[in-house]
């Protein structure tokens, strides 16, 4: 079923290259979406009995064969990645035109959908990198899709190609000190892998996280993410934030778990590290921006350091003898990616959607949405929810699970994973209420209020197609959040499939309870609570209230009331950035105009901030302008002459002789 | 050394002299509005010569300090249970003042600090002028002077208070 939904996904290439430029776009999304529903039923069938199924064929591939393995673990992010494929395929049609509505264009987005649904499945060394290849080139052709129009997005596509090679490059490295002379599938790496030596191991190991890492956009690999999630078109940008950096993470566990049974502490706290900084770093980010899009990057940033967070305490917490805790906090790190897959996706969907609307995606020139684009703005709604992590919301019962793994994980008298599972529930906490700033700023600035453009006043509500699109994602949102007792047992099986130690972790039910420890959540008993509380603060406050009065705004007793006079984005974050100064290391430029009369007087002011990634300035740049240094002087030794060349030659040759006798 | 000294025996003094702070005599009546000893006041400036300003200033300022007596000055009328006025209403703060009391919170109540708020005091007759306050909203409780005296300004408000 696996292989007839691919062949409907290749199938649909052909039949969009075959339809006109009008009906493009609807063709390949019917015909795709056909194909990511097959696939996801495959995954869905995998997920519910736990069946291994297993694909090989010698013709795809030449040499090396081409391995497919559908296991709990893989079905759970083909899952993923089909679901949020269809609603990427079906927002397409309204959103593509011009450049994405190109033969290549949708080519490509359809091969990118193809590609996340094959690096779950593949099964042995080649399959896999061909698959995370594929990912890699399609989605870097499709940031630079509609370079003519912005020329950032061919520098955001040279950072993420390079970043990106660099990653596979780690990651080949790694898979390639495990892999034996037998074969590359990964059940012959797994038992060749039993008999290395720990340092050959380690080594593999720190050499995939790289490369994972650096995929899932944890600091300080994480300078593409920023500068590519933004710059791609919305389908793209949803699919890569909520889907492929998850990808980073089944890298993490499929080698860390699967490949290398578990391994010892300190690998481990090296992923902690990485899933704290990346949190930290990217919640601060993601509050004091400004363009809509790359707040939400900076986001997925913080969200993956989360779930990095979540896998690295499991796994520190299985080499010290935990395993009932290690499986906790693994499940709530899934659960996280599915949830986050959903939100993440669908805000990007909606950010789409607003500049598809508006023509900008910078906060300080939107306002006002919700009176001109009310289902945009609902929609967008239940995503920064979900975010913020409010209950009966996605982001609020993975987080929950993850915060219940870390805290039960304190059983551990270790002092390293003490320190480890410590560092966990402080960045948990600490991102918790920056990303709350962030979404806060990112709906009350930019939907709430008054247009500050002329673009947000005559923003125009999206085509249906777009609408369906984010629908479909913002119903596993809801649906996460209500019932996440449904989702969640079905996680609990994979988990129990990677860690096999420790027995079922959740009873079945329709909200969360914890069979061993003592944690339980019923969101719809919340929600009856709450709507209780509403309902009886209504009434109570109904019984002794004065006829309501109605009038303007207080301004100061100014008479019009004008859009800036509100909260921009940039004065909104503006304390937050003070704070951190030191991390986020701002740019601000204040200009005074004095009045010629008299200095007392200003004239004008200007106030410029910008906020520039700490790690790409002081690390990044200064090793580039270093390697562009270095290879500009190489090119002194080609000075055009033949001669000169004539004399390395025989240098060389001179040289070999000399070796040789 | 010898300003240390001082300093010192300043303390010492201030340890046990009397208090600094002006007697406030106790206001002749009392008016009810229900503030139980607490009154929140936004003050607007209508069209004073600042006079009145000096003298609220030093009303509320350590000498005759009236917020002893549960007076407070506040920043935005949504806080106030009622204005302070001073001076006579131009055309240019007009706007402004049908603005104030439109953002005060019912019930509301308004203090006339000064002959201006009063009756239009000396500028009565003055180009800019729109009118006196007293023909855009009732005026609660008057306290006349030229400016008023910061006794004068604590004990009406005294009589609001109850304290």
């Amino acid at each position: 079923m696996l292989l007839a939904g691919l062949a409907c996904c290749l199938f649909a290439i052909v039949v969009a290259n075959a339809v006109s430029a009008k009906h493009r776009a609807a063709a390949l999304a019917c015909t795709g979406s056909v194909g990511c529903a097959l696939i996801f039923v495959a995954a869905g069938r995998a997920l519910l009995d736990g069946r291994v199924s297993t694909f090989h064929t010698s013709s795809i591939l030449p040499l090396m064969g081409f391995d497919l393995t559908l296991d709990p673990l893989g079905a759970l992010f083909v899952a993923v990645a089909s679901f949020a494929g269809v609603a990427a395929l079906i927002y397409s049609i309204g959103y593509a035109h011009d450049e994405l509505r190109s033969r290549p264009a949708l080519s490509l987005l359809m091969l990118f959908v193809i590609s996340l649904v094959i690096v779950p499945v593949a099964s042995s060394v080649a399959t896999f990198m061909f698959a995370w290849e594929l990912m890699a080139v399609s989605s870097t052709l499709l940031i630079v899709v509609e370079h003519r129009r912005r020329p950032e997005a061919r520098i955001a596509a040279q950072w993420y190609a390079a970043m990106t090679q660099i990653g596979a490059s780690f990651i080949l490295l790694g898979l390639l000190l495990l892999s034996s002379k037998d074969g590359g599938t990964f059940v012959e790496v797994t038992s060749h892998a039993t008999g290395l030596s720990l340092t050959v191991r380690s080594c593999a190991f720190v050499l995939t996280l790289i490369g994972f890492a650096s995929k899932a956009g944890a600091v300080p690999f994480h300078v593409w993410l920023p500068k590519a999630h933004p710059e791609a078109a919305s389908p793209v940008s949803a699919l890569m934030s909520g889907v492929m950096v998850a990808m980073g993470v089944y890298g993490v566990v499929r080698v860390g778990y699967g490949l290398l049974g578990g391994g010892v502490l300190w690998w481990w706290t090296i992923v902690v590290a990485l899933g704290v900084a990346s949190a930290l770093f990217g919640a601060l980010h993601a509050a004091t921006s400004i363009d809509v899009k790359r707040l939400l990057a900076y986001s997925t940033i913080d969200i993956l350091g989360l779930v990095l967070i979540g896998v690295g305490c499991s796994g520190a917490l299985t080499t010290t003898g935990h395993p009932g805790v290690a499986r906790l906090a693994l499940l709530g790190a899934l659960t996280l990616v599915v949830a986050h897959a959903a939100m993440k996706s669908l805000l990007f969907l909606a950010a789409g959607a607003v500049e598809r609307a508006s023509g900008t995606r910078s906060l300080d020139q939107l306002g006002g949405l919700i009176r001109r684009i009310p289902v945009t703005t609902a929609l967008f709604c239940v995503g920064a929810l979900s975010l913020v992590a409010v209950p009966a919301f996605a982001g609020f019962s993975s987080e929950w699970l993850l915060l219940q793994g870390l805290l039960h994980g304190f059983v551990d008298h270790h002092a390293l994973t003490l320190i480890v599972l410590l560092a966990g529930v402080v960045a948990l906490a600490l991102t918790g209420g920056l990303t709350a700033v962030a979404l806060v700023k990112a709906f009350g600035i930019g939907f709430l209020g008054q247009p500050r453009s002329s673009g947000a006043s005559e923003a125009r509500e999206v085509p249906w197609s777009m609408h369906a699109g984010m629908l479909m994602l913002a119903m596993p949102c809801v649906a996460l959040g209500v019932a996440p007792g449904l989702v969640v047992t079905a996680l609990d099986r994979v988990v129990a499939t990677v860690e096999t130690g420790g027995g079922s972790l959740v009873k079945p039910g329709i909200g969360l309870a914890l069979t061993h420890l003592h944690g339980m959540i019923e969101p719809m008993f919340l929600l009856a609570l709450f709507a209780g509380i509403v309902a009886f603060t209504r009434t109570v406050s109904s019984w002794r209230r004065a006829p309501a009065r109605h009038v303007e705004a207080w301004r100061g007793g100014a008479s019009q009331p004008t859009s800036r006079m509100q909260y921009t984005a940039t004065s909104y974050a503006e304390p937050l950035q003070r704070v951190f100064v030191d991390v986020l290391r701002p740019e601000v430029d204040l200009e005074v105009t004095h009045a010629v009369e008299s200095r007392y007087y200003e004239q004008s002011l200007s106030y410029e901030s910008q906020v520039d990634d700490a790690v790409e300035r002081l690390a990044y740049l200064p090793a580039l302008r270093r390697i562009t240094r270095a290879g500009e002087s190489a090119r002194r030794l080609q000075n055009g002459s033949i001669h000169r060349y004539l004399a390395f030659g025989l240098v060389a040759l001179i040289i070999v002789l000399v070796v040789l006798a | 050394m010898s300003t240390s000294k001082h300093r010192r025996g300043s303390i010492l003094r201030s340890l046990f002299s009397r208090a600094k702070t002006e007697p406030s005599p106790s206001p002749d009546f009392v008016i009810d509005k229900g503030l139980k000893g607490s009154l929140q006041l936004r003050h607007v400036d209508v069209g004073s010569c600042n006079g009145c300003e000096v003298e609220i200033a030093s009303a509320f300022a350590p000498t005759y300090d009236t917020s002893r007596f549960g007076a407070r000055l506040v920043a935005s009328p949504r806080h106030a249970d009622g204005l302070l006025v001073t001076g006579v209403v131009t055309r240019n703060m007009a706007g402004a003042l049908e603005r104030t009391l439109a953002a005060l919170p019912r019930p509301s109540l308004v203090v006339a600090c000064g002959d201006c708020a009063i009756n239009g005091g000396i500028f009565k007759d003055a180009y800019g002028v729109d009118g006196t306050l007293n023909s855009f909203v009732a005026i609660d409780v008057s306290v006349p002077g030229c400016p008023p005296h910061p006794t004068a300004i604590t004990q009406a408000l005294r009589s609001l208070t109850g304290r």
